[in-house]
């Protein structure tokens, strides 16, 4: 997903787009800013400061900067939780573990090598059982006896539920095996950076409701997740934005602007 | 009454073989779908009918494989590593390495001149280092299994696969084809990485030569090119890769026999 955040002086929140990325959308940066300048109804030459920040970071041919979705994310997340320790990110395509100390990033982990353990294993594992994704969340939330999940790859645990099913298990005691098994393998990587609370929670599959639980209970702590789980690294990277341009105003120096343009990215031919 | 009959009930496919004297006889696949009991059946069935015999004319069945256990009519159960072990040593008692890559896992198997393990070590736990992941790429081709060997060698230029998993792989694969690289190209490339998830397993236990591939996989021109490119060894591979578990099953069953008559 790309999503775009416009913040004012204030750090209040003034537009907050999400749109889809894929492979068709990636140079369509331009269109998801036209719609967040709409919402926020600013035109682009107010906005001082364009930060990009995520995979597609260099799609983003208007943004004055790029900077890292690690550090983007730490900031955005400290911002809404001062006291994290560890944020814990699941999305579509990775998980990582952030470690934070007095508001800095002082060490991570990371899998995007397996999508065991990513949002891609519910997203695959939903498809098959022709749930949508919204859905898992309140569905595994009935459940009173979660099977164990024993595939740890995404293919074989889909040929796993599917088999499952057809022997009579309740749907819902199999989904809320499938948010313990996403949760169990996310906490077993984010252990080697010792947990300590406050932990945070972000990323889509945050927005999962059963796999919050699972979180919960695997980890033994309370989880925060914040109000928008996918806006926290977009945050941060407009808090970056800011405190950039404010250090420069101090310093007196100009800084260093792209043309406020909206163009779609020409260089994939 | 000296006919032995080996069952190997696969996570893809099962396999039936039925020997005498320890020479292969008669042989059977069918799909395992999801009975694995009536699969079982189904192959003792069609492997009697081949020969006219009777259930009664088996001396003995050793059933091996994912779904050893649902095999109602076996004498004895082996693990599928040590089926492999004696199939192979009975085809090429020379080789003391074999690799047996099969639909839902890949394992590698260290034997010595009898055809007894010394050392094994499997993979399981992932679908990119197992035949699921050439069956993958080849769905997103719309490419038939049994061609995909052939294809990949016309490949100049054999596509990299960033992650070794096999649903980012899946994506990957798709976004090659709208890039308009060659099915040619994203073919070799995947048996490429299966090789490499093949190698690291290997390692664990050491290649000693001669070295033989088994399973589904043997079938496979592709990968075979791909996994001597990538060990620099030369594979043997039996006429029938994939009947080499059951036909072990079913000299296991006939030793066995000789064993417990000469005591």
């Amino acid at each position: 997903m790309t999503k775009v955040v416009i913040l004012d002086s204030d750090e209040e929140i003034r537009a907050r787009v999400v749109g889809p990325t894929g492979a068709e959308h990636r140079r369509l940066a331009n269109k998801v800013m036209e719609e967040a300048l709409k919402q926020a109804n600013l035109p682009f030459d107010e906005i001082s400061y364009v930060i990009a920040t995520g995979y597609g970071r260099i799609n983003v041919p208007f943004a004055d900067r790029q900077i890292t979705e690690l550090t983007c994310h730490a900031r955005g997340v400290v911002s809404l939780f001062p006291n994290v320790r560890i944020a814990i990110d699941i999305g579509g395509q990775d998980a990582k573990g952030l470690k934070i100390r007095n508001g800095k990033l002082i060490d991570f982990v990371m899998n995007d090598r397996c999508a065991a353990g990513t949002g891609r294993f519910l997203e695959v594992i939903a498809a098959a059982l022709g749930l949508k994704l919204e859905e898992l969340g309140e569905i595994s939330l009935k459940s009173t006896n979660k099977v164990k999940i024993s595939s740890t790859c995404t293919i074989f645990a889909q040929q796993e539920v599917v088999s499952r099913i057809s022997v009579g298990t309740p749907l819902e005691d199999i989904v809320a095996g499938l948010h313990d098994a996403i949760a169990s393998r996310v906490v077993k990587m984010v252990r080697r950076l010792k947990i300590e609370p406050d932990v945070v929670f972000t990323g889509g599959v945050a927005k999962n409701v059963g796999v919050v639980y699972a979180m919960k209970e695997n980890l033994g702590c309370e989880v925060f997740v914040p109000e928008e789980p996918l806006l926290s690294g977009a945050i941060g990277a407009a808090i970056l934005g800011k405190e950039l341009t404010l250090e420069a105003l101090a310093k007196g120096e100009t800084i260093q602007k792209k043309e406020r343009l909206l163009e779609e990215v020409t260089f994939f031919g | 009454m000296d006919w032995f009959m080996g069952i190997d009930i696969g996570s893809g496919t099962s396999k039936g073989v039925i020997i005498k004297d320890g020479k292969l006889k008669a042989y059977h696949l069918l799909p395992s779908e999801a009975n694995y009991r009536a699969v079982a059946q189904k192959l003792s069935e069609e492997l009697l009918a081949k020969l006219g015999l009777s259930p009664q004319d088996i001396t003995s069945t050793t059933a091996t494989g994912y779904g050893a256990g649902s095999v109602p009519f076996s004498n004895q159960q082996v693990a599928d590593i040590r089926c492999c072990a004696r199939g192979i040593n009975s085809l090429f008692p020379s080789v003391r390495t074999v690799i047996d890559v099969q639909e839902m896992s890949s394992q590698v198997i260290r034997l010595d001149e009898k055809g007894q393990v010394t050392n094994f070590v499997v993979s399981e736990k992932c679908a990119a280092g197992s035949g699921r992941f050439l069956k993958i790429i080849a769905n997103v081709l719309r490419i038939d299994l049994n061609d995909i060997g052939p294809l990949s060698l016309k490949s100049n230029n054999p596509i990299t696969f960033t992650t070794g998993c096999a649903v980012f792989g899946e994506s990957e694969a798709i976004s090659r084809v709208s890039e308009g690289i060659s099915k040619e190209d994203i073919l070799a490339g995947v048996h490429k990485a299966l090789a490499n998830k093949l190698s690291a397993l290997i390692g664990r236990v050491g290649l000693e030569e001669k070295c033989a591939i088994s399973g589904g996989g043997g079938l496979n021109v592709g990968l075979i090119k791909s996994v001597e490119e990538k060990l620099g060894v030369q594979l043997l591979v039996p006429p029938q890769p994939q009947l080499v578990t059951a036909l072990g099953a079913a000299i296991m069953a006939q030793e066995k026999e000789r064993l417990v008559a000469s005591i």
